[in-house]
Order: C-alpha cells, then sequence, then structure tokens
C-alpha cells in the first residue's frame, strides 16, 4: 500500500479558474447554485431507486421530491447590517438553513440547521429480533432463506450550529461557537462471540464549544480561548442471544462510553520586519472517560459461562484520561530579496494517562490489561526557495519527524512494537510562474523511516511481521504539473504522481512495497464569450504487495491493483438572451485485482479465489434555464446515473452460481440484498425569481 | 530518538533561531496609498459592474470603518490609479495590481490580503502553510468581484480544491466516501487550507479532526486499537476508497499488513462457496476480519475472558 497524498498542491492558474468557470457545480448531486436574493421551488422525481446514489443525498427511493432553495442576502447600508437567509435542500431529507444577523464590524449571529443522512445500500433479510434496541435475539434454528423481513438500515444526523461575534474595540474581537449533533439509527454490526449479523443502536449526542478571543495591532495579532467537547452515548451495552436464550449463546457487546474535553490554546504572529515573520503555537487538552463500565456495573447481565463473568476484581470505572500537549514556533523571512525561508519546529505530546488495570483474571492474577497507549512528536522542518530569474524559483527542503512510543510492560503484545521511529524527508522542487502561456512545477520528495529495534511478542509468525505503521520505509514521489495556455480560448493543464514506498524491518514478512500513480489531462476552450467548453481524464493505479507467512512450509504472496479510468466534458452555453443550457457528462471505472499466490499450499475447497472486482459509475446531467422574465426563470434538469459494480463482499460462490451472502449455518439466516446494476432518471422543473 | 535523530532535531532547532537573527533586520517594501489617489467614483467609469459588486459587498460597507472603501476604495487592493488614469487606463498600465498571478507574484498579491486578513485566528500561520510555498494567492481560490464566492459554499468548493487536487476528484466519486458531492461535507470542514497543521488538518492532528464527527472513536477504552488513536489514516483513505468504510485495503489484506498469528488472521483470502461460520474462511467476504472482531476501534468489555482484548465484544 502507498500513501499517494498531495501534500504540495499546485497553485490554481488562470486556465484553472476557467475551467472552474465551465464547470460550475458539476460535481453538486443537482447542480444548481442560486444566484443571491433568489428562491427556487419546483419538483423533480427520480424514476428508479438508487441505493448507491441516494446514501446521502435523502432521495433513494424512486418517486417525487419537493425541491425548495433559497439565498438572501440583504444589507441595510446606512448601519451595515445584513440579515441573511439561505435553504438548501428543503424538499429532501438533507435539508439545510442558515439565518444570519450581522452588523458588520460589532456584532452578528447565526443559526444553522443541517441534516445529513446515511442509508446503507443494502437490503437486509433477517429474523433477527430487536434491531434498533439494546436486546437482539438471532434466530436459531435459522429462518430459510429469504423468509426474514426486509431491513434498512441507516443513520441520521441533526446538527444545530450557532455563532456568536462581537468586536470588543480596535482589534479586539470575540468569536463563540456551539454546534449539537444528535446521531440517530442504526448501523451493521456483527455478533462479536460468533459471525452472525448483528445491528448497533446509535443514539448519541455530540456537543462542541469554541471561544476565541483574538487582538491585533500593526505587528502582531494573537488569538486564544476554549475548545470543549462532550460525547453523549444513550447506549452502553448490547445483549444479543440466540432465540433459544442458551447463556452459552450470551454476548454482552459494548459500545463506546460517554467522554468529555477541555482544550485551551494561545496562538500568536509577530511581523518582526515586513518580510520577517515569527509565530507560536500552545495548546493543552485532557480528555476524560468516567463513565461505569457497564459490562462490571450492569445487574443481571447474562454470560457464557460463570468463569466468564467480569472478575470483582476488574474496573468498575475505567478513569481514562488523554493529555494532548501542542507546542509550535515558527519563522518566515526573505533574508535577501530572492530568498525565502521557512522554518518551523513541532513538539506534541500525546499521553494516555489512563491507569493500567487488571481486567482478566485468572484467580486473583491478571492475565489481560487494559492498553493506554502514548507517543510524542517531534518535528523540525527548515524550506528555503530561491527566485531564480524569468520566474523560475528553486525550492529545497528538510524535515525530520521522531516519534517516541508506549511499549506496554504487562499483558500481551499482539503485534511487535517499537519505542523510536525517525523520519527525515527531502524536498526539492522547480517551479516556473508568472507566464501568459506556460507555468508548472516539478518536484521530488524522498524519505526515509526506521527507528529502534523491535519489541517482539514471541509468537514465531508474528515476531517476523514488520507492521506497516512502524516499519522502516523509503519513499520517493514525483510530482509534475504544467498549465499551458497557447491560445487565449483554449488551455490545457498535465498533472503526472508517482510514489513508491519499500518497506522493510525485523523480518521478512507484510507489506513490502506499494506504488501510485495519477495522470491527469485538462483542457478547456472557449468558443467564443457565451460558450465554453471542458474535458479531462484522470487515471489512476495503485500497486501493493504483501508477503504473509502461513507456516514453515507455506507461504503467501499477494499482489493487490487498483486501477481508474475517469473522465468528464462539460458544456456551457448561452442560445440566446433568454435561454442557457448545459451538459456534464462524467464516468469513473476502477478495476481491482487481488492476486494471490500459495508457495507450497493451496487455497481450501470451502473458497474460491477473488475475482476481480469493476466499478462503474456513468453520470449525465443536462440542464435548461429559460427567462421568462426579468426577474424569473424557469430550469429544466434531467440526470442519468448508472452504477454497476463487480463487487462480491456480499456474494457466496456455490458451483451453482453466485448467491447472496447469508450469515450462519444453523443459526440466524440472514441475507445481505444488494444491487449490482442500479440505473435511475431524475426528471426536474424549478420556478426561480430573483428580486434586488 | 537514537543519537543521530538527536542530533538532526537539535539541529533543526538551532538552525531555526540562527536564520531569524540574521533575517531581522531586512526592511518591508509596504504599499503605501496617496489619499489623492482616484476612487471608485473615477474607476466605475471603465470598470462598472466590478464596482458595483465592491460596493454591495463586505468590502464596500461603509458602515464598517475597516473596511476597504472607507481607506480609499479600489486603490488598497490595486494601488493608486493617478498614473493609470492619467494615461488613459489599460491592463497594467500605470503600475495597477491586478492582483493575477500571471502578473503579479503570489506573495505581493497575498500581502495585499492578509494587511487586514491576517488576524483571523485560522490565518496567523499562513505564511508557514504549504498553499504558501507553492504560491498559491489568495485569488487563486477566492473571487473578490462577486455574489458569490465559489470557494466559500460548501456545494461549490469542492470544485474549486479539485482544480489543483486532481487525485481527490477521482477518489471523491468513489463508492465508500463522505457527503461532499451532496455539500454536507466540505473540504474546509477537515482541512484549514489557510493554516500549517501536518496535512493542513482544520485541528492539530488526523485524529483531532477526525474526532469532531466520529467522537466516538476518541475513546480511551478498556482495549484500545493502537493505530486508532495514533492516526486514522493508517487504515482509511478520507477522500473515498472501492472498499467499504473507506479502507486503504480490504480485510483480511490490510488487517494481515499488522497481524499474522498462527490460525485464522493468516488465512488466505477467498469467497466462500458455501454459507459458513468458520473464522478461517469469513475474513473475506461480508465484513471480513470484522464479522467478528466488531469492535474494532476499541471495546469496553471487562468479560473474563483471555480473548476479551482482541475487539469482539
Amino acid at each position: 500500500m502507498s500513501e499517494k497524498k498531495m501534500q504540495h498542491a499546485f497553485r490554481m492558474t488562470a486556465l484553472a479558474a476557467a475551467l472552474l468557470a465551465v464547470y460550475g457545480s458539476a460535481f453538486a448531486a443537482e447542480g444548481l447554485v442560486l444566484e443571491e436574493n433568489s428562491v427556487a421551488i419546483g419538483i423533480g422525481n427520480w424514476s428508479n431507486d438508487r441505493p448507491q446514489g441516494g446514501i446521502y443525498d435523502g432521495m433513494r427511493d424512486s418517486g417525487a421530491y419537493g425541491l425548495l432553495d433559497a439565498d438572501i442576502s440583504k444589507r441595510d447600508d446606512a448601519t451595515g447590517t445584513w440579515l441573511g437567509l439561505k435553504a438548501r435542500n428543503f424538499g429532501v431529507d438533507d435539508r439545510e438553513i442558515e439565518a444570519e444577523w450581522l452588523r458588520q464590524g460589532d456584532i452578528g449571529v447565526s443559526l444553522e440547521y443541517s441534516r445529513i443522512p446515511r442509508d446503507n445500500p443494502y437490503i437486509y433479510n433477517t429474523g433477527v429480533q430487536g434491531i434498533g434496541t439494546t436486546t437482539l435475539r438471532v434466530p436459531t434454528p435459522s429462518i430459510a432463506v429469504g423468509s426474514g423481513a426486509n431491513v434498512e438500515l441507516g443513520t441520521v444526523r441533526d446538527r444545530i450550529t450557532a455563532k456568536f461575534y462581537k468586536n470588543l474595540g480596535v482589534g479586539l474581537n470575540l468569536n463563540v461557537s456551539f454546534r449539537n449533533e444528535d446521531k440517530d439509527g442504526t448501523r451493521a454490526w456483527s455478533r462479536g462471540g460468533a459471525p452472525e449479523f448483528a445491528v448497533e443502536p446509535i443514539n448519541s449526542t455530540t456537543r462542541q464549544l469554541e471561544a476565541i478571543l483574538s487582538y491585533a495591532r500593526d505587528r502582531w495579532q494573537l488569538s486564544g480561548g476554549y475548545y470543549g467537547t462532550s460525547y453523549d452515548n444513550a447506549n452502553g451495552l448490547v445483549v444479543t442471544s440466540l432465540t433459544s436464550l442458551a447463556a452459552a449463546t450470551t454476548y454482552n457487546l459494548s459500545l463506546p462510553l460517554s467522554t468529555k474535553s477541555h482544550e485551551f490554546f494561545l496562538n500568536g504572529g509577530y511581523d518582526f520586519t515586513p518580510t520577517t515573520r515569527g509565530t507560536f503555537k500552545m495548546s493543552y487538552s485532557t480528555a476524560t472517560q468516567d463513565e461505569p463500565i457497564p459490562t462490571s456495573t450492569y445487574p443481571g447481565l447474562v454470560w457464557p459461562s460463570a468463569a466468564q463473568a467480569p472478575s470483582p476484581l476488574a474496573p468498575r470505572n475505567l478513569d481514562g484520561q488523554l493529555d494532548t500537549t501542542l507546542v509550535e514556533a515558527g519563522l518566515t523571512a526573505r533574508p535577501m530579496p530572492k530568498l525565502s525561508v521557512v522554518a518551523n519546529l513541532r513538539y506534541r505530546d500525546f499521553a494516555d494517562k489512563t491507569p493500567v488495570q487488571g481486567i482478566v483474571f485468572t484467580g486473583a492474577t491478571p492475565t489481560v490489561y487494559n492498553t493506554p497507549f502514548s507517543y510524542t512528536n517531534k518535528t523540525g522542518k527548515l524550506e528555503a526557495t530561491y527566485r531564480l530569474p524569468q520566474s523560475y524559483s528553486l525550492l529545497g527542503g528538510y524535515e525530520y519527524k521522531g516519534q517516541d512510543r508506549q511499549v506496554p510492560i504487562v499483558g500481551t503484545l499482539w503485534v511487535p512494537f517499537r519505542q523510536k521511529l525517525d523520519e527525515s524527508t527531502y524536498r526539492v522542487q522547480l517551479s516556473k510562474s508568472m507566464s501568459e502561456t506556460v507555468n508548472g512545477r516539478l518536484a521530488y520528495v524522498h524519505s526515509k523511516r526506521d527507528g529502534s529495534s523491535y519489541v517482539l511478542p514471541g509468537d514465531p509468525f508474528e515476531d517476523a511481521i514488520n507492521p506497516l505503521n512502524i516499519a522502516d520505509r523509503k519513499r520517493d514521489k514525483i510530482r509534475a504539473m504544467v498549465d499551458w495556455s497557447p491560445t487565449e480560448k483554449l488551455g490545457f493543464q498535465f498533472a503526472i504522481e508517482d510514489a513508491k514506498d519499500d518497506y522493510s524491518g525485523q523480518g521478512p514478512y507484510g507489506l513490502q512495497d506499494g506504488s501510485a500513480k495519477l495522470y491527469a489531462i485538462d483542457a478547456n476552450y472557449a468558443v467564443n464569450s457565451d460558450w465554453q467548453i471542458n474535458a479531462w481524464y484522470s487515471r489512476d493505479e495503485t500497486e501493493a504487495n504483501e508477503i504473509t507467512q502461513q507456516s514453515a512450509t507455506v507461504t503467501k504472496y499477494n499482489d493487490l491493483r487498483e486501477t481508474g479510468d475517469s473522465f468528464g466534458v462539460g458544456v456551457r452555453g448561452k442560445v440566446s438572451g433568454k435561454l442557457k443550457l448545459g451538459g456534464d457528462v462524467e464516468q469513473f471505472r476502477s478495476v481491482n485485482k487481488y492476486k494471490q499466490t500459495l508457495a507450497g499450499g493451496t487455497l481450501a475447497a470451502t473458497l474460491v479465489p477473488t475475482p476481480d472486482i469493476t466499478n462503474t459509475m456513468l453520470r449525465i446531467k443536462l440542464f435548461a434555464q429559460y427567462a421568462l422574465n426579468k426577474s424569473s426563470d424557469l430550469r429544466f434538469s434531467v440526470i442519468h446515473e448508472k452504477w454497476s459494480t463487480g463487487d462480491w463482499s456480499w456474494l457466496l460462490f456455490p458451483p451453482s452460481g453466485a448467491t447472496a451472502f447469508t450469515y450462519g449455518t444453523t443459526t440466524d439466516g440472514t441475507t445481505v440484498l444488494t444491487d449490482p446494476q442500479q440505473s435511475s432518471t431524475f426528471l426536474g422543473i424549478r420556478y426561480i425569481y430573483r428580486f434586488n | 530518538m537514537n543519537k543521530n535523530s538527536v542530533l538532526r532535531w537539535l539541529l533543526s532547532i538551532v538552525v531555526a533561531p540562527v536564520l531569524a537573527g540574521g533575517l531581522l533586520i531586512n526592511p518591508g517594501n509596504a504599499n503605501a496609498q496617496s489619499s489623492a489617489a482616484p476612487g471608485p467614483e473615477v474607476c466605475q467609469n471603465c470598470h462598472a459592474d466590478a464596482v458595483k459588486l465592491f460596493a454591495g459587498s463586505k468590502h464596500g460597507t461603509k458602515a464598517d470603518k475597516r473596511t476597504p472603501v472607507n481607506a480609499g476604495g479600489c486603490v488598497v487592493c490595486h494601488g493608486d490609479a493617478t498614473a493609470h488614469v492619467k494615461a488613459g487606463g489599460g491592463k497594467g498600465v500605470g503600475g495597477m495590481l491586478g492582483l493575477s498571478t500571471k502578473s503579479v507574484p503570489a506573495e505581493t498579491i497575498n500581502k495585499t490580503c492578509l494587511g487586514c486578513h491576517q488576524a483571523d485566528p485560522s490565518r496567523l500561520h499562513w505564511q508557514a502553510s504549504v498553499h504558501a510555498s507553492q504560491d498559491v494567492a489568495c485569488t487563486s481560490c477566492h473571487k473578490v468581484h462577486t455574489s458569490h464566492d465559489d470557494v466559500r459554499d460548501k456545494i461549490t468548493q469542492p470544485d474549486v480544491c479539485f482544480t489543483c487536487h486532481k487525485e481527490q476528484r477521482v477518489q471523491i466519486n468513489k463508492p465508500s466516501r463522505h457527503p461532499v458531492l451532496e455539500g454536507k461535507v466540505s473540504c474546509a470542514d477537515c482541512h484549514n487550507v489557510h493554516g500549517n497543521n501536518p496535512k493542513q488538518m482544520a485541528k492539530s492532528s488526523v485524529v483531532e479532526t477526525c474526532y469532531q464527527c466520529h467522537m466516538e472513536k476518541r475513546g480511551p477504552f478498556v482495549h484500545n486499537h493502537q493505530p486508532v488513536t495514533e492516526d486514522c489514516s493508517i487504515c482509511h483513505q478520507p477522500h473515498g476508497s472501492t472498499i467499504a468504510s473507506m479502507l486503504k485495503s480490504r480485510p483480511p489484506f490490510l488487517c494481515q499488513d499488522c497481524h499474522a498469528s498462527s490460525g485464522h488472521p493468516i488465512q488466505n483470502a477467498g469467497v466462500p462457496t458455501a454459507r459458513s461460520t468458520s473464522p478461517g474462511v469469513l475474513g473475506t467476504v461480508a465484513r471480513g476480519c470484522l464479522n467478528c472482531h466488531t469492535n474494532i476501534h476499541g471495546s469496553n468489555s471487562t468479560q473474563n475472558s483471555a480473548t476479551s482484548g482482541r475487539f469482539r465484544r
């Protein structure tokens, strides 16, 4: 596996801006972005269900949906007072509305409500009882396949955000924000003690309060404040059993417990000279979890056996505490007219101060402990850019990351640990800017990570693996991007990224290497002042090679590959003063290959090799907007979506052909129904009214 | 930390202040504005649309004494237009600052904006940001003379970011993703593009950023899964993935990058030919390893079982 993060973005050029103008909101679900001071009302209809396309937009099911959007912003010139109201998707489940009152430069408040639905795209035909509650009963014997009730799972987040702003004097401002989010619903889960279907009931509230006092004068700026959070889970435990209610089949599944945190922070900057600036950050936070542990404190719980009931010596409260300290200092400067420098030092300490306690006991002897994990990161960075003639520039940088990591001193290690990690990254980049025709950059990044010797678990197989997050790693990346505008009307943008990781360590097993490549080309053509066309194509390739030791004589080699081909075409234009037309076509196709080679072994007869997976998504969007008069338009929209997947995650492959995955053998019988071929068309009409 | 790494860290500590000392003497080049420079009433003769939009914007609000309109109008950002007007106008004539990166260095453009906007707590560290070092100008992303700045709208913001971030343009259309296309999560919800946090995260680390919406993963748990408290992106690709739960790789492959204990953890990948309850054949399909290890982010069970630390309950 290889991370192919683009840590250094290329600046957006004039071409990119032009592309954006053509794109508009091509990626937005329906593509309508209202002009300020307008209201749109209409109706739309999806022809078929959209389990994949409708995961988040509240329009999973076929049928008609009301469409109501508004964007209103008014200013009283005399007092500088703004009144704003934005409403989006008010006819569907992912609605949101925001109201704002602001006396600019003095005081302001805003209130926003937003709903985020998430509908699981699958249908669960199940006999499990108690879904949505904290008591689940799994059928025994198994229900006949397909004889259960069809259940759809999903969550809804209802979020309210309030913000307050007050200017307290010259350069002195107070900003306060508060967010309350209720999350309710259900999530596909498992019964833990056995691979059977279960559903996690979701009923939690997250609150975040931030207050920032900032003060700025000519040369310096300071901001400090408080950030507090709380997470309240209404459920602490789910009791599951077979319908036989046999004690041995009772599994008590824990849930995340309520937590809270408090953070204080202070940031600042000072301009020593117009080209030399120093900055700092400091923060300290503490998060606590001091809830009674349900498995230790809930009365009347049934356990598979008396011996598995929590020991009276086990804690009834974790007394969990996580403290985070951040200190950072930075300097940016231009010591010479052509040389600019960035230097930065960062220290971040994450201290898990939860006391280590025995959790599982044999008699009075603890055998399993809780597992607090602490680490400290220290980073130093120095980067210099030298301006060359003809608007070229050369950047060179060095960054060091050191990490101290906690290694458990009691209990069982399940994976190798390391106490220290060190990583050095070198960066060089050549850029060309400020040209009317060709701009771009070419960058090369090399990094090397190693660390202290491994602390091994003592398992002959586990001892020989290098966990991917602590393994030695060499990483090389090349990135190039060029903007070329041969004429004022025509522009191209080319991007290439190539990254390669090599992993190693104390043992020969685990992730060996990974690579990631990206090729992209964008083109934009302004036919005339009324018509613009753009097109783009991207190809992305990733590969990872792994080796797993299965026995003294059997070794498994995995070659995992994903290739993606994506393209888009967009057109925007004016047919006349009254009629605007536009359209976008986008297709995203990916192919995943899982090549597994068993040296010295064979695949069990109960398994078949994992087939390749191809996913294809096609989206065609067309619109026509006709001006009825100076203040109102009619807009017609057509969207066609097509989704196709060869994902076998929820399939079984008997010799007779693929069938839906079914949980259990003698118990459960929940069948998971997917829809690998989905196609739906949306027709919508809106009346848009604009006002001053 | 070994001796070499300590030396390297100390070196970077030492180098920065030394450089700082040498840099303090460099004079600045602040733009001084002439109080007699032509104002918007002159500019609108040729730039009527821009002046109209400016007048109706936050920058053009006269009741707020901090705004450009109260400090001379157009000249505050574009420079003294005296020579420009005298010459009869024209692109770049008279030394006007066009605020386009094709003609003006990004640093110059940004200095103009930061003169007022540096004080925003999210922009205190702009000069040390990755975007600044890549010569991204404020005007590369922001539109000033408009009633709708695309990058400040959750629906249109990703389009702005995708003009440079091509990889994310592809990833965000993969089947397992955040609701970015629907405008429910924006790039700026997770990234402070004006700041210098690692990966330009909105909070000081990846995990703290993710906890804003996924606080149930914060713990501490009785049994912690160590990567969870360190960096969510060890296992997840937050911009989108072809694998459920935005995983970087599919179980059992992902899990086997760290776990290799004998028995079912080192099982082969494969699709079962029939219904099964065997952990040895269910690590690939359905929820993969999570078919049993269902509380993979952490467990609070105190069940008195030797396997209670394996996130199954």
